[in-house]
């Protein structure tokens, strides 16, 4: 079943100096119970797309349009107030980059739990607080009784994002989105954070959306990945055959990138030039200027996201 | 919380120590005394008199241990400018209507502003947050005694609803009191807008939006609880205007109240009744600001249950 239907996602911000555009023609399906990374460099437009796909933007200055944006078998662009809060927490979750502003610092964690519960579900407090208790306790929260009278501010980095994904799994959603949810931790709590995050997704069954510009996170917890540039979708497969053999020009760049593939001391390879500016992003395929194979019709025609091999995407004149 | 309070309450006694000299200094340090205005000349001789038998003849330090001590005893001495009553008698009688003109404007300017404010930071960047704005923005930048002309033109003179001055039967109340609460209504809006944003703009609204929370909830709950938190600091010391009085709309509706006594007391050199105004809204002060803070501790989680992350 299709837990998330994309097709053709534009989503741009009007500001006085004018419109940004962040995303622009973004195609992307998740299936039940699988797992998608979504890959790209600060501003490629991988957060701003979670977040249009359940309506969190401020709308105005955003503008979300799509041929097709559908979660939960849900059409979330005719949606309105009522269906959209209903959707929220139950079909989809979210867990955010920085656990320290993530809740509100006047109530405790078991009160901004037990709401989402009764947000959702008619349940009684009591049972509604046994049902966080437990689910701080499924998060490896030791002391779960406790948190749950704690204010945010008495936690740390770590315990917060647990008890944001135990709030975030609260509801059983069918898919969570995990926006650069280890970003904000020290190293050592981000394996545990990522290892929790999948242990649940295969206990729970749920479809899982991890955006990240992290590629070692990636190859650690999804099947699939999406890679994001400028806006668009560069390339699209099942992570080791991206890995492995890398289609888009883009995303051969940024393997090549990585420190440490190959032995020994080296110069750390960069991929020359700087991401596009969304105010005004070049003609054409938005890494062409960047790229080293360009030809002249990548900088005046935009390449189709198109399939290449049965299950792999990609936008490139060169895979036509 | 205990030990906090016992603390604050001992630099409220200094703090009082402190303005009092200050004003007893300066106080005595402008020159001319009492008796010597110009509309009643009296001989050196009958001045010095006066003088010693008020004992404005010792030195300065006496004067003020002897007054001080009379304050201790709520004994705050004779006003010189009407010396058939004590300053407390005084007090008794012109602070009422200042209290409730103060009071009523606060009590309705404040809540009305903080709704427009509310509307305004709903409703950001639309005409009703316009225009909330350029209302709070005139009720601040326009004088109150120009406030006060306009009412006093509008419903006195051409609709002749309402009388232009006196302070009689509560409907002539109500002129003066819309002039003062111009001042909370737009100083309340401005505040709320600016809390409320802030805390709109805050990522764990977009968290609590993404938990599925109803837009009512939200806001009432979560947004207002905390912008609230910057808002109770600055409500109880707006409260102090009903102490003084606005000088100007009790002058321009001539509304027998406390204003006009800080200017002549000043005028008069009326020392007594100088010190007590003075000393009474620095106690007003001070006992609001501990009220806000205790308030602030208590709404505050973060304070109330200490810093500590763990």
């Amino acid at each position: 079943m299709r837990l998330l239907d994309v097709v053709n996602l534009t989503v741009s911000f009007v500001q006085h100096e004018g419109v940004v555009q962040a995303v622009r023609g973004m195609t992307l399906h998740l299936d039940a119970g699988e797992s998608l990374g979504i890959v790209g460099e600060s501003g490629s437009g991988k957060s701003v797309t979670c977040m249009a796909a359940l309506r969190l933007l401020r709308e105005p200055p955003a503008k979300i349009a799509a041929d097709r944006l559908d979660l939960g078998g849900v059409d979330v662009l005719a949606a309105r107030g009522r269906d959209l809060a209903a959707l929220r927490g139950r079909v989809a979750a979210m867990i955010f980059q920085d656990p320290m502003t993530a809740f509100d610092p006047s109530f405790t964690i078991g009160h901004q739990i037990v709401e989402t519960i009764q947000a959702h579900r008619a349940t009684a407090k009591a049972q509604a607080r046994a049902e966080a208790e437990a689910l701080l306790r499924r998060v490896e929260i030791k002391n779960a009784g406790g948190v749950l009278d704690a204010y945010p501010h008495q936690l740390s980095g770590g315990m917060l994002q647990r008890a944001m994904i135990a709030m975030a799994l609260s509801c059983q959603p069918q898919v969570l989105f995990a926006d650069e949810p280890t970003t904000a931790l020290d190293v050592t709590i981000q394996a545990q954070i990522l290892q929790l995050i999948k242990e649940l997704q295969a206990e729970m069954g749920m479809g899982l959306i991890m955006v990240t510009h992290d590629l070692g996170v990636v190859a650690e917890t999804v099947d699939r990945v999406l890679v994001m540039y400028g806006g668009r979708a560069m390339e699209q497969g099942p992570v080791q055959k991206i890995f492995d053999a890398p289609l888009h020009p883009y995303t051969q760049a940024l393997l090549a990138s990585i420190p440490g593939r190959v032995a020994g001391r080296q110069r750390l390879v960069e991929i020359a030039g700087a991401s596009p500016n969304p105010a005004n992003p070049p003609k054409g395929c938005p890494f062409h200027p960047r790229c080293a194979v360009a030809e002249a019709r990548c900088g005046v025609e935009a390449p189709a996201f198109q399939t290449v091999t049965a299950g792999r995407d990609a936008a490139c004149w060169r895979l036509q | 919380m205990i030990v906090y309070i016992l603390k604050r309450l001992a630099s409220i006694a200094l703090t009082f120590t402190v303005v009092s000299v200050i004003v007893f200094l300066m106080m005595h340090a402008v020159p001319g005394g009492p008796f010597d205005g110009n509309d009643m000349p009296v001989s050196d001789e009958v001045k010095a008199k006066l003088n010693a038998s008020l004992g404005l003849d010792r030195p300065l330090y006496v004067q003020y241990f002897k007054y001080m001590w009379g304050v201790l005893h709520f004994d705050f001495g004779v006003p010189f400018q009407s010396p058939g009553e004590t300053v407390l008698e005084l007090l008794g009688r012109a602070w009422p209507p200042s209290l409730i003109l103060g009071g009523a404007g606060v009590l309705i300017g404040a809540p009305l502003g903080i709704l427009l404010g509310m509307a305004a930071a709903l409703r950001r960047n639309t005409w009703v947050d316009y225009l909330a704005s350029a209302f709070a923005t005139l009720g601040l930048t326009i004088p109150v005694f120009v406030t006060s002309m306009l009412l006093i033109l509008v419903f006195a003179v051409w609709l002749d609803w309402l009388p232009a001055s006196g302070w009689g039967k509560p409907y002539s109340w109500v002129l003066p009191i819309v002039a003062y609460a111009t001042i909370p209504l737009a100083t309340y809006a401005r505040y709320t807008r600016s809390a409320m944003l802030d805390v709109l703009n805050k990522p764990f609204v977009t968290v609590l939006r993404a938990k599925g929370l109803s837009e009512r909830r939200i806001i009432f709950q979560h947004v207002l609880r905390n912008a609230a938190l910057p808002m109770v600091t600055v409500f109880l010391p707006m409260f102090i205007g009903t102490a003084t009085g606005s000088i100007f709309v009790e002058a321009m509706f001539r509304v027998p109240g406390l204003g006009a006594y800080f200017v002549s007391s000043i005028n008069l050199r009326d020392y007594a009744l100088e010190m007590a105004l003075i000393l009474m809204i620095t106690m007003m002060f001070c006992v609001s600001y501990l009220i806000s803070d205790i308030l602030y501790a208590l709404l505050n989680p973060r304070i109330r249950t200490g810093g500590r992350r763990g």
